[in-house]
C-alpha cells in the first residue's frame, strides 16, 4: 500500500478545514509527538499534525485525506502512558484530539458519563470528586493523570474496577464515530436520535466492540458515553505475600471464584514481585539483593485487593474473608511459610488507592527508558507466564519486574514485563527488540495474546489467525476504503 | 551542545507521560477551592491542575514541556536540526520548574530547555530580537534595563543609605541586582533599611553588574560568564552575600558553581527574607501592630527561582550524594518542606503579631504557579507574560485576598503591571517591602556576625 506525502497544498486544506491556528507542518511542532517508550519503541514524525475541536472537522479532515490517500494517526490528548499509539510509517497527518476534552454529560441515575476524546483522567477525576463524590470514573490505574478515558477503553485497557466488572472496553456503553469514508455512526442505543446512551446491545450486532483494540485504525471516536460506579468512602487495601507466582496465582483465583459478593467487592486485584518496587530507583542507588526488601517487610511475591464497600461491616467483613481464604490456602500452597499478610500504614494504603497515580512512570529512573510488554493470559497461566519472562528478561541482563492484575474476577490476566533499559544505547534498543521477539514466539506457541500489538513484532499473531484478519480487513474496507486509518497497526495496510 | 549532550540521560528518561503538565499531578484528591471565574476565564482548583504556562497560552505538544524534551530528543538522534522554529517553540518557556517537581523521573526539565536555547544559539540560529537587544544593553551598561552604570545606586544616595555604598570595611555584601536597583527601588531601600536596623555592616558593591541570569535562561551563555566573573570579582574578600532578588540570588547560589572555576562560591549566599524568617524563629525580632494592615487577607506567591528552583537543586543534591535513594527519599521530603517553611514564618508572624489574614492560594510550594515574568519571557513575550501573571492574580483573587506577597522584584513587576491591566484590585507587595512600609518590625536583639553566618552552615 502506497500513500501521499502530505505537501503545502494537503497543509492549506487542512488550516481551510480547521483555520490556520490549529493545522501545521512544523517540523519542531511535529516533533514533539514522538513517544519512544512505554507502550512502543515505534514512533515516526507525522508530516502535519491537526487539532481538530468539532466532529463536522473531522469529518472533512478523514473525507480529504482519504482522497488524496494520506495516512491519519488519531490520538486522544497528546501523549501519555494511556495512549500507545502514536504516528509510525508512513508518517502522515496526526490528529491531536486534545481541544475536544468536554465533559457533556454525568447521568446519576443511568450511570454513564458521556466525554469527549481529549478529557484526561485527571480532569474527569477532579471534576467528579467536586460535582459527583459519590460516583468515580472507571479510569485506569497505573495511567498517568494526562492519558485519556477513551484512550484506554480503546486499548480496552485495566481500570479502576476491571478485576470486579470486567476489561475496560466493557465499561463503554455506547459512542460516536467518525469514519474515513465520510458516515458519523453512533453506536448501541445512541443510534436511534432520542435514546440516552443506556445500553451497548441497542440494534442487534455491537458495532462498539469493532472499535475495541482498534487503535484507531477504524476512525475517529467523536465521543462516548462510560458508565460510572459508586465511590464509597470505606475502602481499605489487603496484601498477602509468598515466595513464588504459582501460589499468588492460585491464592488469587480461589478468591476470585467465589464470584459473588467479597469478589465484587475487591475492584482492582493486582500484584508483583519485588523488583516493582526496586526498579522504580536508580539501578546504582538501591540495593539489588533480595535480602534489603525482606528487612522491609516486602515478599518476593504479592497479591493486593483493593477493597470498596459501602459500610464498615462489609468492609471488614471482606478483609476478613479474604484473611481467612489465605490462611486456609496456606495447605494447599507449594511454600505455605511464606504466605503472610502485609501490613500495611495508612499512608502505603491511600497511595496505592490514589487515582489516578504516577505509580507506572518511575521506572525510566532505574536508567533512561522501559517499555510495558502487555500480554493477556487465562488466569490459571500467568504464573507460568511470569516464570518464564523473569527468566528471559535476567538472560538478557534486565531486571526481572513483573506486574499482574485480574480482569474480571480472573477470568483473565494482565501479565505485564516491565523492560528496564538504557534507551540511551542502540545495543540495549535492540536487546530489547530481541526480548520481545524471542517472547512473543513463545507466548502464541501457548495461546496467550499481545494486549497493545507492537506493529513488527506482534504482528506474528495475525498470521496465525489468518480467516480472523480476513474479516478484519473487510470490515475495514467499509468504513477506511483507502486504508488511510493509522496505516501499520493490527497488521493491516 | 555539549551541555544538551550531558544531560542526554535526563533527556531519555523522559517518558512523555506528561503528568508534567499539572501542578499537584500526584494529588488527584487535593480538597480546593472549586470553581472560579476570573479575568482570563474559569479555572477548576481542585485535584490537579493545568500548570505549564506556555502549555496553557499554546496548546500544541511541542509547548508542554514534555514536548520540549522530546524536541531535545530529536535535536540528540538527528531526527531534528535547529531552526528558528524551533528557537521559537522553546524560548516561550517561563522555565518555571513545574515540569521538573512533577516528574517521577527526576528530569531536570529547566536544565534541559536552556542547554537546548544554548545549543540553538550556538549552532548559529539568532536569538529573538527583544533579546539581541537586551544582550546588547547588557553589554554595554552591565544591565538590561539601559540604566547608566554611575546610576546603578542612585536610589541609595536618595534615601541616605551613601554611607553603605562601598563600605570596605563589611565582610557582609548586599547584591540588589538590576531590576531594584532601576525600577522597584522600593526594594532595595527596604532591605537596606533592615539591615540597618538589624544592625548589619554591609555594602553595597560599586562594581556589582548583572547577575547574568536573563543570560543564562535564554542561552546566552558567554555573557552570563561575562557577568559572572566580574562579580565574583567584585564580591571577593567578602564572607556574605545577600540578596532580595529571587534571580540573582538562584543564579549565585545554583548556578555559577556549575559554571565558574574552581570549587564553589567563596563566599555564603542568603535571601534577605531568610534572615527575617531564622531571627523570628530565634525570637530576636517581632512585629508590631499595624492599623492599616489588621484584617487583611494577606497571600504569598512563591517566586520560582527562590522556591521551586532552590528546591530542586537540593534534591538533586541529596539524589547525587545518596547510596540509597529509597532509604533518602524522606530525607528529600524534609529538606524541601523546610525551604518553603521559610517565608510562611514570616506571614505566620505577621498574622499573630501584625493581625493580617494570611491565606495561601490553591497552587502553594512546590506546585505554585508561576508569575510568567522568568526565562526571558517577560522581555520576549510580554503579552504571554501578563497573561500567565494575570491567571496567578485570578488564584489570589479566588481566595478573596487584598494583598499579594512575593519576595521577589521580577515577580513583583509582573504581578503589579497585570494587577493593573487587567484591573485585579490586589496590592502587590515585597514581603520586605511590606515590613518596611508599615515600620512593622520590632528589633528585640540585634545579630551578630558569627551568629549570621552560623544560619548557613
Amino acid at each position: 500500500m502506497s500513500y501521499k506525502l502530505p505537501d503545502e497544498k494537503d497543509l492549506e486544506a487542512m488550516i481551510g478545514i480547521v483555520g490556520k491556528d490549529y493545522a501545521t507542518s512544523n517540523k519542531a511542532i511535529t516533533a514533539s509527538y514522538l513517544a519512544k517508550s512505554v507502550m512502543g519503541l515505534e514512533s515516526q514524525i507525522p508530516d502535519i499534525v491537526i487539532r481538530p475541536k468539532y466532529v463536522e472537522e473531522i469529518r472533512k479532515i478523514l473525507i480529504y485525506c482519504s482522497q488524496e490517500k494520506i495516512a491519519v494517526s488519531p490520538i486522544s490528548a497528546g501523549l501519555s502512558g494511556g495512549f500507545a499509539c502514536p504516528t509510525i510509517k508512513p508518517g502522515g497527518v496526526m490528529l491531536d484530539l486534545s481541544r475536544m476534552d468536554r465533559i457533556i454529560e454525568i447521568d446519576e441515575e443511568n450511570r454513564y458519563a458521556i466525554i469527549e476524546p481529549g478529557v484526561t483522567n485527571g480532569a474527569l477525576w477532579a471534576y467528579m470528586a467536586k460535582n459527583h463524590p459519590d460516583w468515580a470514573p472507571p479510569i485506569p490505574d497505573g495511567a498517568p493523570p494526562a492519558a485519556t478515558v477513551m484512550g484506554d477503553a480503546i486499548d480496552r485497557g485495566f481500570s479502576l474496577y476491571t478485576s470486579s466488572v470486567g476489561p475496560q472496553g466493557d465499561n463503554f456503553m455506547c459512542g460516536e464515530i467518525v469514519f474515513p469514508n465520510g458516515d458519523v455512526v453512533r453506536t448501541g442505543s445512541w443510534a436511534l436520535p432520542f435514546a440516552k446512551p443506556f445500553y451497548k446491545y441497542g440494534l442487534g450486532p455491537d458495532m462498539w466492540s469493532f472499535l475495541m483494540g482498534s487503535q484507531g485504525s477504524m476512525g475517529v471516536i467523536t465521543k462516548a458515553a462510560v458508565k460510572i460506579y459508586p465511590h464509597p468512602k470505606h475502602k481499605t487495601v489487603v496484601v498477602w505475600g509468598m515466595d513464588n507466582p504459582y501460589d499468588m496465582q492460585d491464592l488469587t483465583l480461589e478468591v476470585a471464584k467465589q464470584e459473588f459478593g467479597i469478589s465484587h467487592n475487591t475492584v482492582m486485584v493486582q500484584g508483583g514481585n519485588y523488583p516493582l518496587v526496586m526498579a522504580r530507583w536508580p539501578k546504582d542507588k538501591i540495593p539489588h539483593e533480595y535480602e534489603f526488601y525482606k528487612e522491609l517487610g516486602i515478599s518476593q511475591w504479592w497479591m493486593n485487593w483493593e477493597c470498596w464497600a459501602q459500610t464498615a461491616e462489609e468492609l471488614d467483613y471482606v478483609t476478613k474473608r479474604i484473611d481467612k481464604m489465605a490462611e486456609d490456602f496456606k495447605k494447599r500452597a507449594k511454600s505455605p511459610d511464606a504466605i503472610v499478610k502485609q501490613v500495611l500504614h495508612p499512608k502505603q494504603i491511600a497511595s496505592r488507592m490514589k487515582k489516578p497515580n504516577k505509580i507506572a512512570i518511575p521506572y525510566s529512573f532505574w536508567e533512561a527508558g522501559f517499555l510495558f510488554i502487555t500480554w493477556y493470559t487465562p488466569w490459571n497461566e500467568c504464573a507460568h507466564f511470569a516464570e518464564m519472562y523473569t527468566k528471559a528478561m535476567e538472560k538478557y541482563g534486565f531486571p526481572p519486574v513483573i506486574w499482574i492484575a485480574s480482569i474480571e474476577r480472573c477470568r483473565q490476566a494482565i501479565c505485564m514485563p516491565i523492560v528496564c533499559f538504557d534507551s540511551t544505547k542502540q545495543s540495549d534498543f535492540e536487546k530489547v527488540q530481541t526480548l520481545n521477539q524471542e517472547t512473543t514466539e513463545y507466548a502464541l506457541k501457548q495461546g496467550w495474546l499481545n494486549y497493545r500489538p507492537d506493529p513488527y513484532i506482534h504482528i506474528q499473531a495475525y498470521y496465525q489467525a489468518g480467516m480472523y484478519w480476513k474479516y478484519l480487513r473487510a470490515f475495514k474496507k467499509l468504513v477506511d476504503p483507502n486504508f488511510i486509518m493509522h496505516p501499520g497497526r493490527l497488521a493491516l495496510p | 551542545m555539549e551541555r544538551l549532550k550531558e544531560l542526554e540521560k535526563d533527556v531519555y528518561r523522559c517518558i512523555h507521560c506528561k503528568a508534567c503538565r499539572f501542578a499537584y499531578s500526584g494529588e488527584p484528591d487535593r480538597k480546593g477551592i472549586g470553581e472560579f471565574t476570573g479575568k482570563q476565564g474559569t479555572v477548576l482548583y481542585e485535584g490537579m491542575v493545568d500548570a505549564c504556562p506556555a502549555g496553557i497560552e499554546h496548546g500544541w505538544e511541542a509547548f508542554w514541556n514534555a514536548g520540549k524534551i522530546w524536541i531535545a530528543r530529536s535535536i540528540l538522534s538527528g531526527d531534528l536540526e535547529f531552526t528558528d522554529e524551533v528557537r521559537d517553540v522553546i524560548m516561550p518557556c517561563i522555565t518555571c520548574g513545574q515540569c521538573s517537581a512533577q516528574c517521577e523521573n527526576k528530569v531536570r526539565t529547566v536544565d534541559i530547555i536552556e542547554a537546548l536555547r544554548a545549543a540553538c544559539k550556538e549552532a548559529g540560529v539568532p536569538m529573538i530580537e527583544r533579546h539581541q537587544l537586551v544582550e546588547r544593553l547588557t553589554k554595554e551598561l552591565n544591565n538590561p534595563y539601559g540604566g547608566k552604570a554611575e546610576e546603578r545606586f542612585k536610589w541609595a544616595k536618595d534615601a541616605g543609605l551613601e554611607k553603605f555604598i562601598d563600605n570596605k570595611d563589611a565582610k557582609v555584601g548586599y547584591f540588589v541586582g538590576c531590576t531594584a536597583s532601576y525600577r522597584q527601588i522600593d526594594i532595595a531601600i527596604a532591605t537596606c533599611k533592615i539591615f540597618e536596623q538589624l544592625g548589619i555592616d554591609f555594602t553595597l558593591v560599586g562594581d556589582e553588574v548583572c547577575c547574568g541570569s536573563p543570560f543564562f535562561r535564554v542561552g546566552a551563555v558567554d555573557t552570563a560568564q561575562e557577568l559572572m566573573n566580574k562579580n565574583l570579582e567584585a564580591f571577593k574578600g567578602l564572607e556574605l552575600a545577600f540578596f532580595s532578588c529571587a534571580g540573582c540570588y538562584k543564579t549565585f547560589t545554583n548556578d555559577y558553581p556549575k559554571w565558574m572555576e574552581g570549587d564553589g562560591l567563596p563566599f555564603k549566599t542568603m535571601h534577605a527574607f531568610e534572615l527575617v524568617s531564622r531571627l523570628i524563629t530565634a525570637e530576636k525580632i517581632k512585629f508590631k501592630p499595624s492599623k492599616e494592615l489588621k484584617g487583611k487577607v494577606v497571600t504569598y506567591h512563591d517566586p520560582c527561582h527562590l522556591g521551586r528552583h532552590m528546591a530542586l537543586e537540593m534534591e538533586q543534591k541529596i539524589i547525587e550524594e545518596s547510596k540509597n535513594l529509597m532509604m533518602d527519599s524522606r530525607k528529600i521530603r524534609q529538606v524541601i518542606n523546610d525551604w518553603y517553611e521559610i517565608p510562611r514564618i514570616v506571614l505566620r508572624q505577621l498574622e499573630q503579631d501584625v493581625g493580617i489574614k494570611f491565606t495561601e492560594m490553591y497552587r502553594i510550594k512546590l506546585d505554585s504557579f508561576c508569575c510568567g515574568a522568568g526565562g526571558g519571557v517577560r522581555a520576549g513575550y510580554s503579552e504571554f507574560s501578563l497573561r500567565t501573571s494575570s491567571l496567578r492574580l485570578d488564584e489570589a483573587n479566588a481566595i478573596g485576598a487584598d494583598i499579594i506577597t512575593t519576595e521577589c522584584p521580577f515577580c513583583w513587576r509582573n504581578l503589579s503591571d497585570a494587577n493593573e491591566e487587567y484591573k485585579h484590585g490586589l496590592t502587590v507587595y515585597g514581603l520586605l517591602e511590606m515590613i518596611d512600609t508599615f515600620k512593622l518590625l520590632e528589633v528585640i536583639e540585634q545579630p551578630t556576625l558569627k551568629e549570621i553566618l552560623k544560619m548557613k552552615e
